[in-house]
């Protein structure tokens, strides 16, 4: 499945702006076929680095490959890599085929075969009827649907993504995960995904890259991330944590607040279980659940997100113990 | 209505007339049968039109003018597309300098400008010759070009050429399959003010005409000058009239692009 997907590698580069120092020596490595996501808050060097690997960005140092290929040099229209943009880059003069058309025409296909794939392209984004169509007259998903077409249309080995995702609402933004997704798992092209949201990078990715100024702090499966962070940074950045005193003083204990279970005091708990006395501050109702926030007697407090039958539900001011079990917490260096 | 809309109203109509007023003048003028510039003409008939179309220096000069000012139009096209995109895209030093060079044919006068190329040009053997005619038509003309299509360039969203290159286009199929299209309406502006500045120019035409070339605003100029020829009036109604066209078909034009879209 894998056997069209290139590899990339991205070897120690660096982009400065005067002063600013936007990427800071960044090595990555993408497996073929890959669901690579490069994470990261604003101004993190996602999109620095996405267009480093594109073209349009040169590197202040390293290199970078496509394939072991060293690509470093080469200006974007030689590179092969298709490309979305987050704000679609539609060319407003052509009709929704032509646009998917373009990169074709620049590979000198023609005629049938030309009509053909442009076809078959706007019907995997499921777009056919609308071929016609100015995009203008189309609303922001479909013309990300378009942009999409238009960057598969010509086969890529590599597809790089810039928050795609990101002007469209929450909804559509749902739908449109689980179609890029779907077209990752046909495709078997390698992606480099740009997000900056937490929740869209677990549920796409194969692997994820999070940046933070710069530089990567951790890359590994979401699993990887959500479970096994590498610093206190990652711990915060996905998720809900809880990040609790260790034993010494340069590590936290982290435990997610699904794994937080509460119960009245004096109640018997599951042996190894570790347990804190506390007292409800705040109950939040959320329709799959509630959020607990509970303070420490041993200072600070903690959130665990609990089912809505619980008995008793837990109110503000009642005394209650929060537990969880040894394999539900592990140690990040702080 | 109160009173200070009645005034600005009153304001509008009396600009509005002062400035067609001289149409008012010409055209009945050129429809006189005296052989004099007459107004109001006491007789009417067509002889000036009928003059244009059979006396020779009057259509040698009017084809000249067209065949000067279309080569102007697409000479400053390309000159002034080309500097507008160093003006705008451009990373080099003293870029404010070029800016004012390529200015500046606008800002000195034209008197100066034509004197200076008639001590040259007559050394050169340019004088009434056509390409004379075009090569200063065509500074005179390009700095409007570039004004037209700087201005486009500047709101030009350049994500789209990334776009394309990212897509396989090199820098020039860049800009000829997607930069271009999308200008493509300011250069058509450009191009009228430049057929324009040269059909219309007088005063470094003056110096250029001579019995071998001349223009048709020049012969007009010393249709009046020299014999006062009413076929000066018969002239400048044409020309009205084919303004009065071309705005008005551009006007359509637009119209029927915006039902399009
Ligand atoms: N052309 C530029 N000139 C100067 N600084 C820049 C330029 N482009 C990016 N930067 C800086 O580099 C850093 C990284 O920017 P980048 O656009 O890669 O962030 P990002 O992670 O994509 O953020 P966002 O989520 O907001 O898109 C930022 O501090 C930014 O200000
Ligand atoms: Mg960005």
């Amino acid at each position: 499945m894998n056997e069209t997907g290139g590899s990339v590698d991205v070897l120690g580069v660096g982009k400065t702006y005067g002063q600013a120092v936007a990427l800071d020596d960044v090595t990555l490595h993408v497996e073929p076929g890959e669901f690579m996501t490069l994470l990261g808050s604003s101004g993190s060097g996602k999109s620095t680095l996405l267009n480093v690997v594109a073209g349009f960005t040169r590197p202040t140092s390293g290199s970078v490959t496509v394939d072991g290929r060293d690509i470093t040099h080469d200006p974007p229209y030689k590179r092969d890599l298709g490309m979305v943009f987050q704000h679609y880059a539609l060319f407003p003069h052509m009709s929704v085929a032509e646009n998917v058309a373009f990169p074709l025409r620049r590979r000198r296909v023609r005629g049938a075969e030309l009509t053909r794939r442009v076809d078959e392209a706007l019907d995997v984004v499921e777009l056919g009827g609308l071929r016609d169509r100015r995009p203008a007259q189309l609303s922001g998903g479909q013309q990300q649907r378009v942009a999409l077409a238009r960057a598969i249309v010509f086969r890529p080995r590599v597809l790089l993504m810039d928050e795609p995702l990101g002007a469209l609402d929450k909804r559509l933004r749902e739908q449109l995960q689980l179609e890029i997704k779907r077209l990752h798992t046909e495709l078997g092209i390698t992606f480099v995904f740009v997000t900056h949201d937490q929740d869209e990078a677990l549920t796409m990715s194969d692997r994820i890259a999070l940046l933070r100024d710069g530089r990567v702090v951790q890359v590994g499966t979401p699993a990887d991330l959500y479970d096994r962070p590498a610093s206190r940074y990652v711990a915060e950045f996905l998720g809900e944590s809880n990040l609790l005193p260790a034993a010494n003083d340069s590590e936290a204990l982290l435990v997610r607040p699904q794994d937080v279970r509460l119960s009245r005091p004096g109640a018997d708990l599951p042996a190894g279980d570790h347990a804190h006395d506390g007292k409800v501050t705040e109950v939040i109702y959320l329709g799959s659940g509630l959020r607990v926030e509970v303070e420490l007697r041993s200072g600070g407090r903690l959130i665990a997100r609990t089912g809505t039958r619980l008995d008793p539900v837990p109110r503000p001011d009642d005394e209650v113990v929060v537990h969880w079990r040894q394999q539900d917490c592990v140690t990040v260096p702080a | 209505m109160r009173p200070a809309r009645v005034a600005l109203w009153a304001l509008a109509a009396l600009t509005a007339l002062y400035l067609v007023l001289p149409v008012f003048v010409v055209v009945p003028m050129s429809f006189s049968d005296s052989a004099f510039l007459e107004f109001p003409p006491q007789e009417w008939s067509l002889r000036w039109y009928e003059n244009f179309f059979t006396d020779l220096t009057w259509l040698d000069s009017t084809i000249a003018s067209l065949q000067i000012a279309v080569q102007v139009t697409l000479l400053s096209l390309v000159l002034g597309t080309a500097a507008a995109l160093g003006m705008v895209r451009g990373r080099y030093p003293l870029r404010a300098l070029v800016s004012g060079l390529v200015m500046a044919p606008v800002l000195v006068p034209y008197v100066i400008v034509g004197l200076a190329v008639y001590a040259v040009f007559l050394q050169l053997g340019l004088t009434e010759t056509a390409l004379g005619f075009v090569l200063v038509h065509t500074a005179l003309a390009v700095p409007y070009v570039v004004i037209t299509v700087s201005s486009a360039l500047m709101s030009f969203d350049r994500r789209l050429e990334h776009a394309a290159m990212g897509l396989g286009a090199g820098p020039v199929t860049t800009f000829a399959t997607v930069t271009l299209p999308l200008i493509a309406p300011s250069l058509a502006g450009g191009a009228v003010f430049a057929f324009v500045t040269s059909f219309d120019e007088v005063v470094t035409s003056v110096f250029l005409s001579g019995p071998d070339l001349t223009t048709l605003p020049v012969q007009m100029w010393s249709g009046v000058r020299v014999q006062i020829d009413p076929t000066v009036a018969a002239v400048s109604s044409m020309l009205l009239l084919v303004t009065l066209s071309l705005f008005a078909g551009a006007g359509v034009a637009r119209l029927v692009r915006r039902r399009k879209a």
